[in-house]
């Protein structure tokens, strides 16, 4: 997820900014000894690291002003132009930013930091801030690179931007500033790149960057809790999470009125727990309760045997079974309550998309009614050629109504992504003064 | 299935499904409900809609009817076995409904 790479090399700059006298840093642990006592080739070596690590950083940069670069705007009002013309980036702050470090990066002699030194931990601070920096980096190549292209809005690429506008910064301070290491090559054009990002970054500012970007990007695959039933309520909450990741493949019309069943009989139960601790959630989960009661006498009708979905049935038979093992005077912590909340909502978005396109689709169908035998009509009784059939209109059919009504989730309830805090970290970062401690620190006899 | 068979198995449902929704309790509603799945498991998931109407009001003679339609069910093939799973289940959730 992009919020997790990005954060981690959001917070190592920014670590690394508030970081100063950087040869006495690099002199590992004879942190002690005069300036300049640290052996010359070990300060070297480590310069030539942090090199490595750093143009895996500019690479991330590039690659990521590559993805954003077709739905970027300025936010700058614009002269105006013919609207038949395609749009180019060409003279705004983006693209000069964008110029700027594919030419640090292409003008560099440093390789990329190889998988070796990514994963290998060092003693020194300075340089492991950078190694986490730059496994941020190349976790980060994940999240902004191939499927988020397609996906990606102008105001989240705005986002993007921004950070990379930040990092580029970031990197130019750092670099003025590891100018005495031995054997250090400063970033070709780093007063360009410098007031690239500055241009950049001022420019997104006059704009409303969306953050929700920070929920795209790689994420792990759920996985079942496997092993024994934790005890209690635990077993409960682990059992339901594992129904929801069974809920992967789709199950047969019979195997979903057994999930719904499960989920009904879960969220009554749960009320009278959650009504010593939190009132708001026991009446969310009656109201559960009641729509999945109402979901279930309208799948009565519905059959078919297309889908699978044994492993979610018998998951929501253990919901039930661990549920019973529970003693009625528990006290559930507001955590696991919430816990439940979060695994409710999975579940009916789930279950509302399996109904909807399953009756979309053809894999849920309906009943066919038996003629009525009635003596006043001289009529033959047609005998039934069909005992399903598909649903004409779905959007007719009761139980897609209350899906859609009542099921799934409102969307509209989630807070506004925010900024989040490393990033709001690496901007006082970068024009913070040294602290007190630090002067002191300089003053210091030995120093 | 022949029509005979069909329709003792539309009523069947029906009775049980009228049960379920005049449940005291959520326990005892689910419990039928676990019946009319079960109907439709022996079934192969192909039984008809249901037909609510004409059905009694009274709880006492919805499940004795209930139980006789489902007996009735040996008479046009099923297992006798798989009936009687049905029929434990229906007293099950009876049990829960009067308790």
């Amino acid at each position: 997820m992009y919020g997790e790479s990005g954060e981690l090399m959001r917070t190592e700059l920014a670590a690394l900014l508030r970081l100063h006298r950087i040869q006495q840093q690099l002199g590992g642990p004879r942190r002690q000894a005069p300036y300049g006592s640290a052996p010359l080739v070990e300060r070297e070596q480590f310069g030539r690291v942090i090199r490595c690590y750093r143009q895996t950083i500019i690479a991330w940069c590039s690659d990521a002003m590559r993805t954003v670069q077709p739905v970027t705007f300025s936010n700058l009002p614009a002269k105006a132009s013919n609207p038949f013309r395609p749009h180019t980036m060409s003279g705004t702050a983006a693209a000069e930013l964008f110029r700027a470090l594919e030419h640090s990066r292409t003008h560099s002699s440093a390789p990329l930091a190889s998988l070796e030194l990514l994963g290998t931990p060092s003693d020194n601070t300075v340089v492991e801030h950078w190694r986490h920096a730059a496994r941020g980096a190349a976790l980060a190549e994940h999240d902004t690179t191939g499927d988020l292209a397609e996906r990606l809005t102008a105001p989240q690429a705005q986002a993007i931007l921004g950070d990379v506008a930040a990092i580029a910064r970031a990197l130019v301070v750092l670099d003025q500033r590891y100018s005495n290491t031995p054997g250090w090559e400063h970033l070709s054009q780093f007063d360009r790149l410098g007031w690239t990002a500055l241009a950049t970054a001022l420019d997104v500012s006059l704009g409303q960057p969306d953050y929700t970007v920070d929920q795209t990007g790689w994420r792990p695959r759920v996985k079942p809790l496997q092993g024994p039933p934790k005890p209690g309520i635990l077993g409960v909450l682990q059992a339901e999470h594992n129904l929801l990741v069974r809920l992967k493949s789709v199950p047969t019309a019979m195997n979903l009125r057994l999930i719904v069943d499960s989920q009904r009989l879960l969220s009554n139960q749960l009320v009278p727990y959650a009504e010593r601790i939190d009132p708001r959630l026991a009446s969310l989960w009656q109201t559960r309760a009641a729509t999945y009661a109402l979901i279930q006498q309208q799948l009565r009708n519905l059959g078919g045997r297309l889908g699978k979905g044994n492993g979610a049935a018998a998951e929501g038979a253990n919901v039930l079974g661990r549920l019973k093992s529970v003693t009625p005077g528990t006290v559930i912590e507001p955590r696991v309550l919430a816990g439940f909340q979060t695994l409710f909502n999975h579940v009916d978005t789930r279950l509302a998309n399996l109904i909807e396109d399953g009756v979309e689709l053809g894999t849920l169908l309906q009943r066919v009614s038996l003629p009525r035998l009635v003596d006043t009509t001289e009529q033959l009784i047609h005998p039934l050629r069909e005992r399903l059939v598909p649903v004409a209109r779905p959007s007719d059919l009761p139980v897609v109504r209350t899906v859609r009504e009542q099921l799934r989730p409102p969307s509209g309830g989630a807070q506004p992504a925010t900024p989040g805090r490393s990033r709001a970290d690496l901007h006082a970062a970068l024009v913070h003064r040294p602290t007190s401690s630090c002067a002191l620190e300089r003053e210091s006899p030995g120093l | 299935m022949e029509p005979q068979h069909l329709r003792t198995l539309a009523r069947a449902r029906s009775l049980v499904a009228a049960l379920a929704d005049g449940a005291q309790t959520v326990e005892a509603s689910s419990g039928y409900e676990r019946v009319l799945i079960e109907l439709d498991r022996v079934h192969g998931d192909e039984s008809p809609a249901l037909d609510t109407r004409g059905l009694s009001t009274d709880r006492g003679v919805l499940l004795a009817e209930a139980t006789s339609t489902i007996e009735e069910l040996a008479e046009h093939g099923v297992d006798a076995l798989d009936i009687e799973l049905v029929l434990a289940l229906l007293t099950d959730a009876h049990f829960l409904d009067v308790n």
